[in-house]
C-alpha cells in the first residue's frame, strides 16, 4: 500500500512549518495557561493536555497520509452521511457545555461532530467539483452549496455560528477556486452584498450584540465590548519587542478573556510584540504558500480541490481569528489553528495537513501509471 | 486570432491564483494592522494596560495636634469608621443605598445627596465615603455581613476629637466635612475630607492638615490585590502649641458660668492670649461627627448666640473704658493738664439737651485722676466737646480701635470709631453735637471688641507698644506705638491704679495685696437712657435692655504683667458685675502665696 519511494516525496517544508507553528503554539499556550496570583505563578492544565492532543493529532495525520487520497472519493458520501447522522445525534442527545450542544461523550473524551463535518463536506465537495466540466453554472452551484448548507443549518442551531460559517466559507472558497461562469459570478457579486443584511434576522441576540459591539466597542466597555477592547490593549501594549515571555500583564492578570482559546494570539502579541506577531504571520503565510504550491503540483482535479479546500479551511480561520483579535472583525468563536487550545480542532488540523501531504507525495504516481 | 475563444486573462478570482491573491491580502492587511496597534499606538495601549492593572489609593495623614502652652492635649485624632461604596463593585447601587439608610438611620434623601455629590469626584474603583462616623457596633455588624453587599467598604480615618469640648470651642473652632465650595477651591481636598471651619482649625488649616500619601496596588481583573507600593508617604500635619493655658481657661469658664460674657487674659509684654472665654458656648465635637439638624437650629436660634466668639466677633460700646483714650488725648493735646479742673453738677447742657452724669448728684470739682477714678461723665462731655469728634476718632484709631487686631481667629470685627463723614455715609444724616459727647464717654456709635480693649490696656502697661495679639506660643508682632507721650501714658496708668486703690474708685473691688493692679470700669448702654428704667435696679430691667458691664485691668508683679478684660453682656454696672469676675481671675493668675507657686503658666 505504501511505497518506500513515497517517503522521499514527503513535503518536508510543509511539515517543518507545521512543526514550528505547533511549537510556537505550545510555548504561547504555556504562557496563556499561566496565572499570576498572590502566591506566584500557577500553571493550568491546558498546556499538558495540548501536548497529549498533539501526539493524538500526529497519529491521525499519519493515518490520513497512509491511504492514497484517491480512495477518499469512494468514502466521500459515507463519511458525509456519518457526520450528518452524528450532527443529528448531538442535536438530540449531545452534551451541553455553556449553553451550546456541541459535544458527543465518547467516554474517554468529548468529540465534536462539527469538526468531522468540516472534513466530510470538504471531501464531498472536492469529489463533486472534480466531476463537473468547466465552470459552475447555476444548477451545479446549487448542488454544491447544498452539500454545505445542510450540515451548516444543523450546526447553526447548536448554536455554533463560527463552525457553520467556516463550513460555508470553505465551500465558497472551493467554488471560487473552481470558477463560476461570468454570468453567475457577476450576479452573485451584486446579490450577495444585498441579501447579506437579511441574514441579520437569523442571528441570535448575542450574535447581533457582537456585531453591534464590533461596530462600536466603546458602547459597552465592561460588557460585550470588553473582549475587543482588552484584546487590542494586550496587542497594542506589546510594542515592538513585547513584554517578554510570561510578562504580559493583560493575560497574566486575567484582563484578557478566553486567552488560551480564541484570544491566544493576543497573548503572543502582548508578550512577543510586533516582532513575534509578524514572525507568526510570516509562518502562517509560508504555511499557506506551501499548500498553494501543492495545489499547483496536484496531478488530478480531486486532489487539487482537496488542497484548495484545506487552504480555505486554514485561511478563513486565520483571517477571522486574527481579524477578531486585532479588532477589525466581529467576535466569532473561531480558533486560530495551532495557536488556540483545542483537542478536536488540533486533530482535524493535522488530518487536513495529512491530506495535503498525501496529495503532495503522490504527485508523481500518475506520471508512471498515466 | 479570429477565434471565439477570448484569450485567457489572468484570473485572480479562481484557480491557484485566487489562493495567492488571498495570501497577499492576508499578509498586507494584518501587518499594517499590527504596525498600527503595536508601533503607532503603542504608548496609548501601554497606558491603558497600566491603568488596567494598577489602582491608586489615598493614604490619609493625621492632622496636627493642638496643645496648650504647657503641652496639654486640646485637639487630637481618634480613629473613626466611615461607610464607603465602590461603585464598580456594586451591582445594585440604589438597593445598597437603601440598606445604608436603614443601617445608619439616616434619611434616604441625605444618603442620595451624599452619593450624588461624590459621584463625579470619585475615580473609578475608589471608595466613595457615603456616611462618615458610623458607630463601632455598626462596624462589627457590617464585618459579618460584608459579603452579602458587594461594593461596600469600611474605611478607617483619623477623626478630630476635642478633649475639652466646649471649653475651647471658640478658640479651636472645629473641623467638619468639606462642602462643595471648599472642594472646588482646593484641589487637594477629596470628598469626605475634614477641613477647618472655625477658629484655629480654620485659620491654621494649611499648617495643620499635612499632605496625603498615595499607594499603588497591582490588581488582577477581579480586583484582587497582588502587590502594593507607596508612591508618596503621607506627611503628618504640623503640631500647634497655643498660648492658652488650659487650667486657667477652664477656671475662667467656671467663674463666668451661666453668663453671656467675654473674658480675655493677655500677657501685656508678649501679646500672647492666655485665656479667651466666650459664653455661652457649644461642643465642637458635634460638628466633627456631623451636627444634626435640630442641634444646629437650636444653636442658630438661641437668643444668646452661642456660636459667636464674643472677644473678637462682637463689638460693644466700650462705655467708660473709652475715657482712658479721651483722657490721653486731652493731656497730649494740651487741652487739659493733670491739675486743671472741671465742675460736675450732675449734668451738662449742650444746646437744648442736657447730658447727665451717671452720678445724679454730681462729682463737684474734678481733675483728671478723679475723672477716671470716679468715672465722671461731665468731665468728658466738656473735654470731648473741646476736642471734637474727628480728633477723638483719629486718636482712638491710633490706639488700635476701629481696626482688626488680626489675631489668629476668623471673622473678626473691627469695631467702629465714628466720624461725621461715616455717619453721613452710613445713615445719610448729619453729625449732631451731642453725639460727640456720647462718643467721649464711649457710648452711641462707639464700638470696640473686648480684644481691642485688652490690646489697648496692654499697650498702656507694656511701655506703649501696640501688639498683634496671638494665640500661638510666640512673641507677637509689634504693629505700632500708642500716640501718647510717656508722661501721659504713665499718668493714665497711675490713674487706673488709683481707681483700684482709692476708696471711691469704681474698680476698688480689684484691690489685692502685693500686686500692682490698675482698672477701669465701663457700663455701656444698650438703649439710650430711658427714664422708665433709669432708677430701677438692674434686676428689674428686662434682660435685653440691661447695660453691658465692662472691667478692663492690668496686674503687675515683678516682671509679669497681665491684662484682664471682662465684658458681661447685659450685666448691668461694670464695677459690680464685671469686677468680681476680673478679681477672681487675678486670684488665679497670682494665687495668694501660701506655698510654692503652682506652675500654671
Amino acid at each position: 500500500m505504501i511505497d518506500r519511494r513515497l517517503f522521499f516525496h514527503i513535503n518536508w517544508g510543509l511539515l517543518v512549518l507545521v512543526a514550528m507553528l505547533f511549537v510556537v503554539g505550545a510555548i504561547n499556550l504555556y504562557s496563556a495557561s499561566t496565572l499570576r496570583g498572590s502566591e506566584g505563578l500557577e500553571l493550568d492544565v491546558y498546556f499538558n493536555k495540548q501536548l497529549l492532543w498533539g501526539g493524538a493529532s500526529l497519529c491521525a495525520m499519519t493515518l490520513v497520509v497512509i491511504f492514497d487520497y484517491r480512495h477518499f472519493q469512494a468514502i466521500a458520501w459515507p463519511l458525509f452521511l456519518l457526520s450528518f447522522a452524528l450532527l443529528l445525534g448531538v442535536a438530540l442527545a449531545g452534551k451541553s457545555i455553556s449553553g451550546a450542544k456541541r459535544w458527543l461523550d465518547l467516554g474517554f473524551f468529548h468529540f465534536q461532530p462539527t469538526e468531522l463535518a468540516k472534513i466530510a463536506v470538504l471531501i464531498l465537495t472536492a469529489r463533486i467539483l472534480s466531476r463537473i466540466e468547466g465552470r459552475l453554472g447555476w444548477i451545479n452551484l446549487g448542488k454544491t452549496v447544498l452539500i454545505g448548507l445542510i450540515p451548516a443549518i444543523i450546526i447553526i442551531k447548536q448554536p455554533d455560528l463560527g463552525s457553520a460559517l467556516n463550513i460555508m466559507l470553505i465551500l465558497g472558497g472551493m467554488v471560487l477556486f473552481k470558477g463560476l461562469t461570468p454570468a453567475v459570478f457577476r450576479t452573485l457579486l451584486v446579490c450577495i452584498p444585498i441579501t447579506l443584511p437579511f441574514g441579520w434576522f437569523f442571528l441570535h441576540d448575542y450574535q447581533k450584540k457582537r456585531i453591534l459591539t464590533f461596530l462600536d466597542p466603546g458602547n459597552d466597555p465592561l460588557g460585550a465590548g470588553y473582549h475587543i477592547i482588552q484584546s487590542q490593549i494586550a496587542i497594542g501594549s506589546g510594542g515592538f519587542w513585547g513584554k517578554g515571555f510570561l510578562e504580559g500583564t493583560q493575560s497574566q492578570l486575567r484582563f484578557l478573556p478566553e486567552k488560551h482559546t480564541d484570544f491566544a494570539f493576543a497573548v503572543l502579541g502582548e508578550e512577543w510584540g510586533f516582532f513575534g506577531s509578524i514572525l507568526l504571520l510570516v509562518l502562517f503565510c509560508s504555511f499557506l504558500y506551501q499548500i498553494y504550491v501543492v495545489s499547483l503540483e496536484a496531478k488530478d482535479d480531486f486532489g487539487r480541490y482537496l488542497v484548495a479546500g484545506v487552504f480555505f479551511y486554514f485561511f478563513w480561520q486565520i483571517l477571522i481569528n486574527m481579524g477578531m483579535v486585532l479588532g477589525i472583525m466581529p467576535v466569532v468563536g473561531i480558533p486560530l489553528p495551532f495557536i488556540s487550545y483545542g483537542g478536536s480542532a488540533s486533530v482535524i488540523n493535522f488530518c487536513m495537513i495529512g491530506l495535503v501531504l498525501n496529495i503532495a507525495m503522490r504527485r508523481f504516481m500518475f506520471k508512471k501509471s498515466g | 486570432m479570429g477565434t471565439f475563444e477570448q484569450p485567457e486573462r489572468p484570473r485572480f478570482f479562481s484557480g491557484p491564483a485566487l489562493l495567492l491573491t488571498l495570501l497577499v491580502v492576508l499578509f498586507g492587511l494584518f501587518s499594517i494592522r499590527l504596525w498600527y496597534l503595536q508601533i503607532y499606538k503603542n504608548e496609548f495601549y501601554l497606558n491603558r494596560a497600566q491603568d488596567n492593572r494598577t489602582r491608586q489609593s489615598t493614604m490619609f495623614s493625621p492632622r496636627g495636634i493642638i496643645r496648650d502652652r504647657d503641652g496639654l492635649l486640646l485637639a487630637e485624632n481618634a480613629p473613626a469608621y466611615a461607610l464607603a461604596l465602590v461603585r464598580e463593585d456594586c451591582p445594585d447601587i440604589p438597593g445598597t443605598l437603601d440598606q445604608i439608610s436603614i443601617w445608619t438611620e439616616t434619611p434616604r434623601e441625605e444618603i442620595q445627596k451624599s452619593f450624588e455629590l461624590g459621584r463625579q469626584r470619585v475615580k473609578p474603583f475608589d471608595e466613595q465615603v457615603i456616611v462618615s462616623n458610623i458607630s463601632f457596633d455598626l462596624v462589627a455588624m457590617l464585618e459579618a455581613k460584608h459579603h452579602d453587599w458587594p461594593g461596600l467598604a469600611i474605611v478607617v480615618r483619623p477623626k478630630r476629637f476635642y478633649t475639652y469640648g466646649s471649653t475651647l470651642a471658640h478658640i479651636l473652632g472645629y473641623v467638619a466635612r468639606a462642602n462643595e465650595e471648599e472642594l472646588l477651591n482646593d484641589p487637594s481636598l477629596q470628598l469626605g475630607d475634614d477641613v477647618g471651619k472655625q477658629g484655629i482649625e480654620l485659620v491654621l488649616e494649611q499648617k495643620l492638615r499635612g499632605s496625603k500619601g498615595l499607594e499603588e496596588f497591582e490588581v488582577d481583573a477581579s480586583g484582587r490585590i497582588l502587590s502594593s507600593r507607596v508612591l508618596s508617604q503621607p506627611v503628618k500635619g504640623d503640631d500647634v502649641n497655643l498660648s492658652i493655658s488650659l487650667p486657667l481657661q477652664e477656671a475662667a469658664t467656671k467663674i463666668l458660668e451661666n453668663k453671656a460674657a467675654a473674658l480675655v487674659v493677655m500677657d501685656a509684654k508678649t501679646g500672647q492670649i492666655v485665656v479667651q472665654v466666650s459664653l455661652p458656648t457649644y461642643d465642637p465635637n458635634d460638628f466633627v461627627v456631623g451636627i444634626s439638624h435640630s442641634k444646629w437650629n437650636d444653636l442658630l436660634e438661641d437668643p444668646l448666640h452661642p456660636l459667636q466668639n464674643r472677644p473678637v466677633q462682637s463689638s460693644y460700646p466700650p462705655g467708660s473704658v473709652f475715657k482712658l483714650v479721651v483722657a490721653g488725648l486731652a493731656l497730649d493735646s494740651g487741652i487739659m493738664t493733670p491739675s486743671s479742673t472741671i465742675f460736675c453738677s450732675g449734668q451738662y447742657t449742650l444746646g437744648k439737651r442736657s447730658f447727665r452724669c451717671w452720678r445724679r448728684g454730681g462729682h463737684g470739682t474734678v481733675a483728671l485722676t478723679k475723672s477716671l477714678v470716679e468715672s465722671c461723665d461731665v468731665y468728658y462731655y466738656q473735654v470731648g466737646e473741646k476736642l471734637g469728634v474727628n480728633a477723638i476718632s483719629n486718636y482712638a484709631i491710633q490706639c488700635g480701635f476701629g481696626a482688626k487686631t488680626n489675631v489668629e481667629l476668623p471673622h473678626e470685627r473691627s469695631g467702629n470709631m465714628p466720624t461725621p463723614e461715616w455717619k453721613l455715609k452710613r445713615f445719610g444724616e448729619r453729625w449732631q453735637g451731642g453725639e460727640t459727647l456720647n462718643f467721649a464717654i464711649g457710648q452711641g456709635y462707639t464700638l470696640a471688641t473686648p480684644l481691642q480693649v485688652a490690646r489697648f490696656i496692654a499697650a498702656l502697661a507694656n511701655g506703649g507698644l501696640l501688639l498683634r495679639p496671638t494665640l500661638l506660643l510666640e512673641k507677637a508682632d509689634v504693629i505700632g506705638e500708642l500716640p501718647m507721650t510717656t508722661g501721659t501714658r504713665k499718668y493714665i496708668l497711675d490713674s487706673m491704679v488709683a481707681t483700684v486703690e482709692n476708696e471711691r474708685g469704681t474698680a476698688r473691688i480689684l484691690r489685692r495685696p502685693g500686686l500692682r493692679i490698675g482698672g477701669k470700669t465701663g457700663t455701656s448702654q444698650v438703649v439710650k437712657l430711658m427714664d422708665k428704667y433709669e432708677k430701677k435696679a438692674t434686676k428689674e430691667i428686662p434682660y435685653k435692655y440691661r447695660d453691658h458691664a465692662w472691667m478692663a485691668s492690668f496686674v503687675e508683679k515683678d516682671d509679669n504683667c497681665y491684662v484682664v478684660v471682662a465684658m458681661i453682656e447685659h450685666g448691668g454696672g461694670g464695677g459690680a458685675e464685671a469686677g468680681p469676675v476680673v478679681g477672681a481671675m487675678i486670684d488665679l493668675l497670682f494665687p495668694v502665696e501660701i506655698g510654692p507657686k503652682p506652675e500654671v503658666l
